[in-house]
């Protein structure tokens, strides 16, 4: 395995060929060795596969994280533990559903928010599957006699239908529907976009708008390519598929390097309740100077690990580090310290005395020997020294 | 721009306008970020601000698994981008000073991010503008430095002298430094 990682120039490039020949080798066997090939998506297929080259790199970066791979590195390990399984695929599960397909914390955020991006999503993963399934030839439909179809997927005959039921006509405008869909969507976010002022405040054009044009762009020009040869018996049809054909590679180029990234990044949230959250919104780990549960003792661990393995040096003078303590505990620690508070003797993270001795409070009054740290005896020698100040 | 949040934390009264403040700023949804909280309850009612400090290298970006914590080209370490948070909460565990929130609800964090569309712009944050104390201030670099020379020169004053290992005990803290000097 290492010399065939050292044929390569890197690890990302090694990936990318992985990806690409099983890619090929997929399209290969499903087409039944190119026989059944549909030449008029070879320009898809092509950037399709640019498209996965794109995504692999950057899956791989991403994944390379220090924060990423210890994260994704447990969860991993939670997930083929035999003792958690029963409640790992609860979890994992229950997130799936709620938090990935029907992408309730977003109807939480707005009910408009939460439309427009059901539809976008849902639009895209519809039209994304019917692409990439017939480009690949993953999926294809064979006339079997004049007045049925037989959908054969991988290469294997599935389901039969009748040439103009209504399941048939379904499957046939799925990319219509996709893409109206998408169009509901990325309209509303686009005006949200241009008339909500509180997003306006980190927006940036090149990252937030330009995808919705991006996607706008594609769904706009194949529905007109529907209407063309619906309504309009083909008319001009083959230029609107050509400038068709150049949006969609512009989106498949620009997918794995703008916020349509998030789409491969967001399945690492069904790991989280299953690593992190043993039982929802109830913690574990207690704090180490108040003892309130503030978290659980894997997160925290993985926080360290993570912090040290890029020389954050947040550990204490007892040994103890930073995260040990809950958020409000490590506030009151940092306040204390800035305005010289804490106590002087015993446990600094102890409870303190307020008065200072620096910035006393009006005049005349006088300074606590204790903040000076003065040990013992050195006071009870001052008791019989004639005091002068 | 050279404009310096400065606090200083004994000025604190208590009276959380700030965090009134925080609530009503671009984008923060109705939620304060910043927090007002007792030094230590049972000793005395003194109270101080915290906000984010604005690290250079923020470990609360580097422990996000999901890279959602951006750094604007001013400085200023945004909240988590909205569409990346996958809701763990590495970064308020991370952050050595206990600043991101988290909300449930709608699963993303949310932090201080120094009204970004007011100081991108100059203008005071909403904390320091209205703070009647004058605990968190909006000031520029000169003046945060003539605070801090005033401040050692009391400590003198009050008979206590600050040594070289200790110095930094007698100035307050200064924070969001923008790094572009022009
Ligand atoms: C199915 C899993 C997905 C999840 C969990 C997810 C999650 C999110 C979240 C949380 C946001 C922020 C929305 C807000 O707070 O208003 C967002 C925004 C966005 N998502 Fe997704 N997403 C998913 C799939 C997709 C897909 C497949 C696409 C299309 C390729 C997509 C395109 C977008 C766009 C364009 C935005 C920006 C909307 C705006 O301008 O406000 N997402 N996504
Ligand atoms: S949240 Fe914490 S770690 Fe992040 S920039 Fe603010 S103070 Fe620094
Ligand atoms: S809660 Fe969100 S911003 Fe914070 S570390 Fe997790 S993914 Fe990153």
């Amino acid at each position: 395995m290492y010399k065939f990682e050292k044929s390569f120039y890197s690890k990302t490039s090694m990936y990318s060929f992985v990806v690409v020949l099983l890619l090929f080798f997929s399209m290969w066997y499903s087409t039944s060795k190119f026989v059944h090939i549909d030449m008029a998506l070879l320009g898809y297929a092509i950037s399709s596969t640019v498209f996965a080259i794109g995504l692999t790199i950057r899956m791989s970066f991403w994944m390379w994280r220090k924060a990423t791979n210890r994260v994704a590195k447990r969860s991993v390990d939670n997930l083929f533990n035999k003792e958690r399984l029963k409640r790992n695929s609860k979890a994992v599960v229950k997130t799936l559903i709620d938090n990935i397909i029907l992408q309730k914390f977003i109807f939480q955020r707005g009910i408009y928010r939460g439309i427009q991006h059901f539809m976008i999503s849902w639009g895209c993963i519809i039209s994304f599957a019917i692409t990439f399934g017939l480009t690949f030839g993953w999926m294809r439909f064979d006339l079997i006699d004049p007045e049925t179809y037989q959908i054969i997927v991988f290469d294997f005959p599935t389901i039969t239908m009748a040439a103009h039921g209504i399941f048939a006509e379904i499957v046939y405008n799925g990319l219509n529907i996709g893409a109206i869909m998408v169009l509901i969507g990325a309209g509303m976010a686009l005006y949200r976009r241009i008339t909500d002022y509180d997003v306006k405040v980190t927006q940036r054009f090149e990252f937030d708008i330009l995808p919705l044009i991006i996607l706008l762009a594609v769904t706009v020009t194949g529905l007109i390519l529907t209407i063309q040869y619906t309504f309009l018996g083909g008319w001009m049809h083959h230029y609107m598929s050509l400038i068709h054909q150049v949006t969609v590679i512009i989106m498949l180029m620009y997918f794995p390097f703008g916020k349509l990234f998030h789409v491969p990044i967001r399945p690492l949230a069904t790991a989280v309740p299953m690593s992190y959250q043993e039982v929802v919104k109830v913690d574990t780990k207690s704090c180490k100077s108040c003892g309130q549960p503030y978290s659980n003792d894997d997160q925290i661990a993985d926080v360290q690990a993570i912090l040290k393995s890029q020389n954050f040096d947040l550990q204490l003078a007892d040994g103890s580090y930073l995260s040990d303590y809950c958020t409000g505990c490590r506030r009151r620690m940092r306040a204390l310290k800035q305005m010289n508070l804490e106590a002087p003797q015993g446990n600094p993270y102890g409870p303190v005395n307020t008065n200072n001795g620096i910035h006393i409070s009006g005049f005349s009054k006088k300074r606590s020997e204790e903040f000076y740290g003065l040990d013992q005896d050195s006071k009870e020698e001052k008791i019989d020294e004639p005091v002068s100040r | 721009m050279n404009k310096i949040m400065y606090l200083e934390f004994e000025r604190c009264i208590g009276c959380r306008a700030c965090q009134a403040a925080c609530r009503e700023c671009g984008d923060h949804d109705a939620k304060e970020r910043n927090y007002v909280e007792y030094v230590d309850f049972t000793e005395s009612r003194q109270t101080f601000p915290m906000l984010c400090m604005q690290c250079k290298d923020p470990a609360c970006a580097r422990v996000c698994p999901a890279n959602a914590i951006q750094i604007t080209d001013e400085g200023v370490v945004l909240s988590a981008m909205e569409e990346k948070c996958i809701g763990c909460r590495n970064c308020t565990f991370g952050c050595p000073f206990g600043i991101p929130k988290f909300d449930f609800e709608k699963n993303k964090m949310y932090k201080c991010d120094m009204c970004y569309d007011r100081t991108r712009h100059d203008i005071a944050p909403m904390c320091a503008s209205v703070c009647p104390s004058d605990a968190i201030r909006f000031i520029d670099f000169d003046e945060m430095q003539q605070l801090r020379r005033k401040r050692t020169q009391m400590n003198l004053v009050e008979g206590k002298k600050p040594q070289e290992g200790n110095k930094w005990d007698y100035v307050p803290e200064f924070f969001g430094v923008y790094t572009d000097q022009s």
